[in-house]
């Protein structure tokens, strides 16, 4: 069984390139991610939804009708050719309330995911390195007590007595409160990696013990360190939608959790204002949704006994 | 358990069959058990270029018949055994052919129609005999599955029927209540093959069935599958990448290439006279160690890629007799001195003397390509060398708490040698004997319980056991390793270049140009030219002996004064080893450098070494100059050990 996997594995393929007829044989090479990525169908649709999200909110100006914090048309007025889904209680119109929230969600994904995944790297994959040693010890039992500690509530607390509210106060929040399980998996998974032969001969090169996990063991794990980069992302975005649900959010800007937080502090469910309800909560669950289509092509990167399943 | 082992091999020795007697008599009033013909599976990936991995095989197996399967690994030894199982997995699948069991098709049969043979007359033992046992079922149970499965046989009458398979496999019948991980990996296997036989099939498949496990014990396995097969006459096929073995033990022959059979023949006229020059190279890798010179032929290149379409022989680019034709017309698989060819040259020379073009090279029974020599004169030379490593009595003990007692280990035990300049120094033993200890202590990977390593290199003697780490560092530069599996020695996701300059930069503290500049010396030493164009590939472009190549240029990128070889050539073919084991020799005689080649196998240690140590549970028990070693042996273990080593050649001569 093995053996037919090597033979059509991506790994080792006969005649790549060969003393004499290299260079011909190098026009052909392995698949690139990219392709991979875009043949899976999941993968496709996250990517399209992903890139219409980033567009929207890069030309959120040109999109909607009116600036996302104006708040001076009539309250809760229908919907029409005005105001495409109505307005609020408080006269904001709810579509531009819409396009303009995509900002804060995507920006929070991004720098969330980034700020998390980078804590958990850096912990994860050095206290998997040292495996059995003090500074695994010392690095695990953090993890664990990030682990242990209930997150919702530390947010709440660490966002109510904070001086400032805004995003990169969220993004400060979600990311130092989000890496724990992610630095786990990092932890199991170079503990994996680090007994190959090659990290010994790294070692016998002369290498730092940096230089091996980030520039020897990490390229490596990039399918991996992708995944939990997506993974971040997507909870940072539910994060912040749920603490400016319970009404944590930057009161300056407009995000899809304030509006919900609006929609139920005025009774919007009571008074049958659906599109308010709606509209934010459909399109939160669009983006989430579409990140985790994208997970779903990162996985066949890392696993190749994946790609014939599909 | 090894002791076991040991003990199973010793009483075995004596009754290797030669049953080219029995296997003739069944031969003659038979019709074939197993009829193969035109079998072609595919491999069509969703990602990546279809191939076909078996291509138009044809062949006959006789009830009873002991047939033995070798070639490269990817030519698709493996792949033509998943197929005759049913066993292919996406993406691939027999394409074209027809398998005949018995007089029926079990290439078309369903599933279900399938499941009730097998095990009951096609049964199998798989590669990694430490996986194919099911670890949370006691053995017993194991086999009582499979026999109640297949047969009439309940309760009691099981248990007696388990009890003799374990005594065919001579394993006391107290494992019969033991869980997998109770036991030995030689034991597991025997076990593998115990439960193969136990609904007394007619075919069983062997793929591979003893890699990964010591010389002795492999031995020993292959021995009792040989002795059960001519008691009950089942038919096998064997595939091994371990030529020897299956020339030893085989009527038959098979040869595979690139996902075609180039010959087929019987065992002993493939050694006295094999037809097809692939063939030729393959048996070139076995040499007598007894010797005073020792020659081992290697194929130079690598196989074909099968994505591609191959015009004429899809051997002829390796091929050192091919002539204008071979790159043109694909030769067929026909009949000449008693078994089947597909090689023009060599019907050509046996043909009648008027077809016979010019420039026709001469028949000849070795493989006419490169060859590594080892002759009894470069080891004394050698061994005159100035020592500069000397391990004074070392002990090694590991400690493991086990409840509250704690267990000893006690690993290397009280081991005294040295090394010199120039010199090979092959520490033989079987795993477990504590040889890879060693060779860490001498790295300075793990410290000795007791004793001293002194190094005396350019910067004075260093006390090995006593470095802390930022010292281990500086020593490494005068002591560099060479890995077993280049497939995981160098990183899949650096390029070469940096693999290289890397220790350049660290141990010699040269700029990025400078290293830069010196990559491409090493790439040059190392014979991988022009060095720019490799210098820039990653690893998965190479094939295994260049990347074996490349881990040999990274150790020499620091300078060292002692090389220590791990296996360094038992992960490669047979093909390509003489070819990394001359790159090592010429390291050693043009760079000075002293060399640890810690190995199992004797054979190879006589190739490379000047002096042999042989290391058995921990203590050296023999140790002298390589020839000798192996022509006189005095210890009783490094006897065993030699035994293990299968000669073909030695019983062709003793049988014609």
């Amino acid at each position: 069984m093995t053996a037919g996997i090597v033979q059509t594995g991506s790994e080792e393929r006969p005649g790549d390139a060969t003393d004499e007829r290299g260079e011909g044989d190098a026009g052909y090479s392995q698949q690139r991610w990219w392709q991979l990525l875009w043949s899976n169908t999941k993968a496709r649709v996250g990517i399209i939804l992903l890139l219409a999200f980033i567009l929207i909110a890069t030309f959120a100006p040109l999109i909607a009708p009116y600036e996302g914090t104006r708040s001076d048309f009539d309250a809760l007025l229908p919907v029409s050719g005005d105001h495409l889904l109505g307005t609020t209680s408080q006269g904001a119109d709810i579509f531009s309330q819409l396009v303009y929230g995509s900002r804060v969600s995507l920006l929070v994904g991004l720098f969330g995911g980034l700020v998390s995944t980078a804590i958990a790297l850096v912990i994860g994959m050095w206290s998997g390195y040292k495996e059995g040693t003090v500074i695994d010890d010392i690095l695990s039992f953090i993890t664990n007590v990030a682990i242990v500690v209930p997150v919702l509530p530390l947010m709440i607390v660490l966002i109510a007595y904070s001086e400032v509210r805004g995003i990169p106060l969220i993004v400060f929040v979600i990311g130092i409160t989000s890496w724990a399980g992610h630095a786990r998996a990092k932890r199991s998974q170079i503990i994996t990696l680090r007994n190959r032969d090659f990290v010994t001969a790294a070692k016998f090169a002369g290498e730092g013990s940096g230089r091996i996990i980030f520039r020897e063991i990490m390229p490596s794990m990039t399918s991996l360190v992708a995944a939990g980069f997506v993974g971040a992302s997507t909870g940072a975005i539910g994060a912040e939608a749920g603490l400016s649900f319970l009404g944590l959010g930057d009161p300056n800007s407009i995000s899809w959790g304030t509006m919900l937080y609006q929609a139920d502090s005025q009774g919007a469910v009571g008074q049958g204002l659906w599109a308010w309800v709606l509209a934010p909560g459909l399109i939160l669950a669009l983006l989430i949704t579409s990140l985790t289509f994208i997970n779903f092509g990162v996985d066949l990167l890392s696993n190749p006994h994946l790609r014939e399943d599909s | 358990m090894t002791t076991t082992d040991a003990t199973t091999a010793a009483a075995t020795t004596e009754s290797v069959p030669t049953s080219q007697t029995l296997a003739a008599d069944t031969r003659r009033n038979s019709h074939p058990l197993l009829r193969v013909r035109d079998l072609s599976v595919r491999f069509e990936p969703k990602m990546s270029p279809a191939l076909t991995a078996v291509d138009k095989v044809s062949f006959d197996l006789l009830e009873g018949e002991f047939v033995g399967l070798i070639g490269e690994s990817g030519s698709g030894k493996s792949t033509l055994a998943m197929a005759l199982l049913s066993l292919l997995e996406r993406p691939g699948r027999i394409s074209n052919g027809s398998i005949e069991f018995d007089g029926e098709d079990i290439a078309s049969m369903s599933q279900e129609d399938l499941r009730h043979r097998r095990w009951r007359d096609i049964a199998t033992v798989f590669q990694s005999s430490m996986n194919s046992l099911n670890p949370v079922m006691r053995v017993e149970a194991q086999f009582r599955d499979a026999i109640e499965e297949h047969s009439e046989l309940r309760g009691d009458a099981v248990t007696e029927r388990v009890r003799e398979l374990f005594s065919m496999v001579m394993i006391d019948e107290k494992f019969m209540s033991a869980y997998p991980h109770e036991l030995s990996g030689g034991m597991k296997q025997r076990i593998n093959l115990a439960l193969a036989l136990c609904n007394r099939p007619r075919f069983v498949l062997l793929d591979e069935p003893t890699t990964g496990l010591d010389v002795v014990v492999q031995r020993s396995i292959l021995e009792a599958v040989r002795r059960l097969q001519k008691e009950q006459g089942f038919a096998v096929l064997f595939i091994s990448h371990d030529i020897g073995t299956v020339m030893e033990l085989s009527d038959r022959i098979f040869v595979m290439y690139a996902g075609q059979l180039v010959e087929q023949q019987a065992a002993t006229t493939l050694v006295k006279d094999p037809l097809h020059p692939y063939s030729k190279g393959l048996l070139g890798s076995y040499s007598n160690p007894r010797a005073d010179t020792v020659r081992v032929t290697y194929i130079p290149g690598r196989p074909p890629d099968l994505t591609r379409p191959i015009s004429g022989c899809r051997f002829a680019a390796r091929c050192p007799e091919a002539i204008e034709r071979c790159s043109s017309d694909e030769p067929q698989l026909l009949p000449l001195a008693g078994g089947r060819v597909a090689c023009h040259v060599a019907h050509l020379q046996r043909g009648p003397s008027e077809d016979k073009p010019d420039g026709l090279p001469e028949q000849t029974t070795r493989f006419a390509g490169p060859e590594f020599v080892k002759t009894a004169e470069d080891s004394d030379r050698a061994r005159r060398g100035e020592v500069f490593l000397e391990v004074d009595s070392v002990t090694k003990v590991f400690e493991r708490r086990r409840g509250l007692r704690k267990q000893q280990t006690l690993a290397v035990d009280d081991v005294s040698f040295a090394l010199r300049k120039g010199e090979v120094t092959a520490l033989v033993g079987q795993s477990g004997s504590g040889k890879t200890t060693l060779a860490r202590m001498i790295t300075g990977v793990d410290k000795p319980s007791s004793g001293t390593i002194r190094f005396t290199g350019s910067e004075g003697t260093i006390a090995v056991e006593k470095l802390r780490t930022r010292q281990l560092r500086d020593y490494r530069k005068h002591v560099q390793m060479v890995f077993q599996d280049p497939y995981s020695s160098l990183n899949p996701a650096l390029t070469l270049r940096y693999t290289l300059t890397r220790p350049l930069r660290n141990h010699r503290g040269l700029s990025a140009q400078e290293a830069d500049a010196v990559a491409g010396e090493l790439m040059e030493t190392v014979a991988l030219t022009p060095s720019n164009r490799f210098l820039d590939r990653y690893p998965h472009e190479l094939s295994g002996g260049q990347r074996q190549r490349v881990v040999i240029a990274r150790a020499l990128a620091a300078n060292p004064e002692l090389i220590v070889a791990d296996e360094p050539i038992s992960s490669l073919d047979v093909s390509i080893r003489a070819e990394v084991l001359e790159l090592l020799q010429e390291l050693v005689t043009g760079h000075d450098i002293g060399v640890l080649y810690i190995t199992h196998d004797l054979l190879s240690a006589r190739l490379l070494a000047d002096e042999i140590l042989v290391l058995s549970q921990g203590r050296v028990v023999e140790q002298g100059n390589a020839l000798e070693v192996i022509r006189n042996p005095q210890d009783a273990y490094t006897r065993t050990l030699l035994d293990a080593i299968p000669n073909p050649f030695e019983q062709a001569t003793t049988t014609s």
